[in-house]
């Protein structure tokens, strides 16, 4: 099994001397993101989040299938993370790592378990037709923070996705295309976004000796491998926590886990924004004419 | 089935009878089976965990390829700890069956693999050497990453692995429904399976009785001026679960000194224990 390349002896030293005195390798504050990127693709549903070297796609498809039998008034929602070896060399082909794992884990707690998406809205005949949504992340570069920037590219691509239109007339469903009928976004409850603490153990601080831990936001690749633990907060603009994640490693001041759930808080409603916008650009930008509320069927309510 | 909690505000006592901060009956044994390494056996609750040891030994290449998630010990130059957890078919009331690649299981294994590593003092036995830890569930009712954390802790203390101090897990609900942000909303301690499904929860593994957050699952959709009531509350329970565990070790070794299997003081007074 191909493990990634350790860092030699002094880039640790260095890099942990300097993340002490409250310096990183690229400059960055230690509650900094790196610059973030998001564009849209011209089908809709995909989206290209770059942060840093970072780089994910993801892509959302839609199919009319059958409901499962437990669940006959609900759609079908998956989401599917693939880490190739173009990302990194550690990764192999269908050999899911533990990184893979964890990371496939923390999306569908973030994104499906807290109902971002309402699923009963896919439902199309009860117990026999309804949307299958799928959605198939890539990572197609790979330095550090890859749950922050692949829940980011989840909740982009699912809110700028459209499905066709369709209508129902005694037993016939009629499934429209997009020349027909302008496609529909999905039903979308709210916008949860991972935040990912990473912690580098603990200094003194002040005269009395207080432990303070230290910790970043949005590391690289090499910040990760030389983190003792971390910590991920899945949050919506709202304050609603949709999961948090601390999955052993070193231990943590409780006071510390509260204090980095509000900063979360704060750089939620950051990321948040930030997609509204980019949302708004891109529907601007494909509503050239302003002729798309002519197209759409749907009614005012 | 959805259970109805609204009853919780006109007595203050939960489905079971318990009140807000209490812990349910807990029960511990170690050495269940002579013929391992370490062992031990707890329940909280209905949740009943039978943990087995083996090792440390030195790594078995051909065993890598398991299911077992795996943390090594003080920065890859200790020994590695490695989970794996197997669910009895009839541990639930609907018996179904698992499949070996379940990501929920695979992802608790990591949990406790990584939490322990951070209190295993592996240095002592090199990196070269695996302590595999084998967790059954016989019993599934609430609590249970918090449950098989505390059995992990128990079966290592059994086996003589040096440890800095018990890791011990317990989980805090809240009254409130998710949405509603009302103020008067009590935390729970120690939830049970009905309550998990109602409630949101959280478990919490500290590090013996300090408040250092070792492991943290939040699953469910909560608002975040909650987390620090149920952060404390769980904290609370943790401090009791280490008494009780401690109990159990120290019962245990009364009843070696009684039977003779270790003369009083022999080892004991070489070693501060507090």
């Amino acid at each position: 099994m191909p493990r990634e390349a350790e860092p030699s002896q002094n880039e640790k030293d260095f890099i942990l001397k300097a993340v002490r005195e409250g310096h990183r390798l690229d400059g960055r504050a230690l509650d900094e993101f790196r610059q973030l990127d998001l564009k849209f693709g011209d089908q809709y549903g995909v989206a290209d989040v770059t942060l840093g070297k970072t780089r994910i796609i993801a892509k959302v498809t839609a199919e009319v299938t059958v409901p499962y039998t437990d669940r006959p008034f609900d759609g079908i929602f998956t989401i599917t993370t693939e880490l190739s070896p173009m990302a990194s060399p550690a990764f192999e082909v269908n050999r899911p790592t533990e990184t893979e794992v964890l990371l496939s884990r923390l999306l569908e707690k973030t994104v499906r378990r807290s109902n971002a998406l309402d699923t009963e809205s896919l439902c199309l005949v009860a117990g026999q037709k309804c949307w299958s949504i799928r959605v198939d992340l890539h990572v197609l570069s790979h330095d550090g923070n890859l749950i922050d920037a692949s829940c980011l590219a989840v909740v982009a691509a699912l809110r700028h996705f459209r499905k066709p239109d369709t209508s129902m007339e005694g037993d016939t469903l009629t499934v429209y295309t997009p020349a027909e009928r302008e496609p529909v976004p999905l039903s979308w409850l709210h916008s949860p976004f991972c935040i990912t603490f990473s912690f580098f153990g603990s200094i003194s601080v002040g005269e009395d000796g207080e432990e303070k831990d230290i910790w970043l936001l949005d590391t690289t690749l090499l910040e990760e491998q030389l983190r003792v633990s971390s910590c991920t907060i899945s949050m919506n603009k709202h304050g609603e926590i949709c999961q948090v994640a601390k999955p052993g490693g070193a231990p943590v001041e409780a006071v510390t886990v509260v204090q980095c759930s509000s900063l979360a808080l704060q750089k939620v409603k950051d990321l948040s924004d930030f997609v509204d916008q980019k949302l708004a650009e891109d529907s601007k930008h494909r509503n050239k004419g302003g002729l798309l509320a002519e197209l759409s069927a749907e009614n005012a309510r | 089935m959805p259970l109805d909690t609204s009853t919780y505000n006109l007595a203050l006592l939960r489905v079971d009878g318990r009140r807000w901060n209490e812990l349910r009956q807990q029960k511990g044994q170690l050495g269940v089976q002579p013929s391992a390494d370490g062992s031990a056996y707890l329940e909280m609750g209905n949740t009943k965990i039978q943990c087995i040891i083996s090792g440390p030994n030195e790594r078995d290449l051909s065993k890598s390829t398991s299911s077992a998630s795996t943390a090594p010990t003080s920065n890859g130059a200790g020994a590695t700890v490695a989970v794996s957890i197997m669910i009895a078919p009839f541990a639930t009331v609907d018996r179904k069956r698992r499949g070996r690649n379940d990501k929920r299981l695979q992802e608790m294994q990591t949990t406790i693999a990584s939490g322990l590593a951070a209190t295993v003092q592996g240095q002592s036995y090199g990196p070269r050497s695996t302590i595999h830890i084998s967790l059954n569930v016989l019993s599934q009712d609430g609590s249970l990453l918090a449950c098989l954390i505390n059995a992990a802790s128990l079966a290592l203390v059994d086996a003589g692995v040096p440890m800095t101090d018990y890791l011990v897990a317990c989980t805090a609900g809240s009254t409130s429904s998710y949405a509603a942000a009302d103020e008067e909303a009590d935390p729970l301690l120690d939830l049970n399976t009905q309550e998990e499904q109602e409630l949101p929860f959280l478990t919490l593994a500290t590090l013996g009785a300090t408040d250092k957050v070792v492991a943290m699952v939040c699953e469910s959709r909560v608002q975040l001026t909650r987390l620090e009531g149920m952060m404390a509350t769980a904290a609370d329970g943790c401090k009791g679960v280490r008494d009780f565990l401690d109990g159990v070790v120290r019962d245990k070794g009364e009843l070696m000194v009684q039977e003779g299997a270790i003369g009083r003081g022999e080892v004991v007074s070489s070693m501060d224990l507090d």
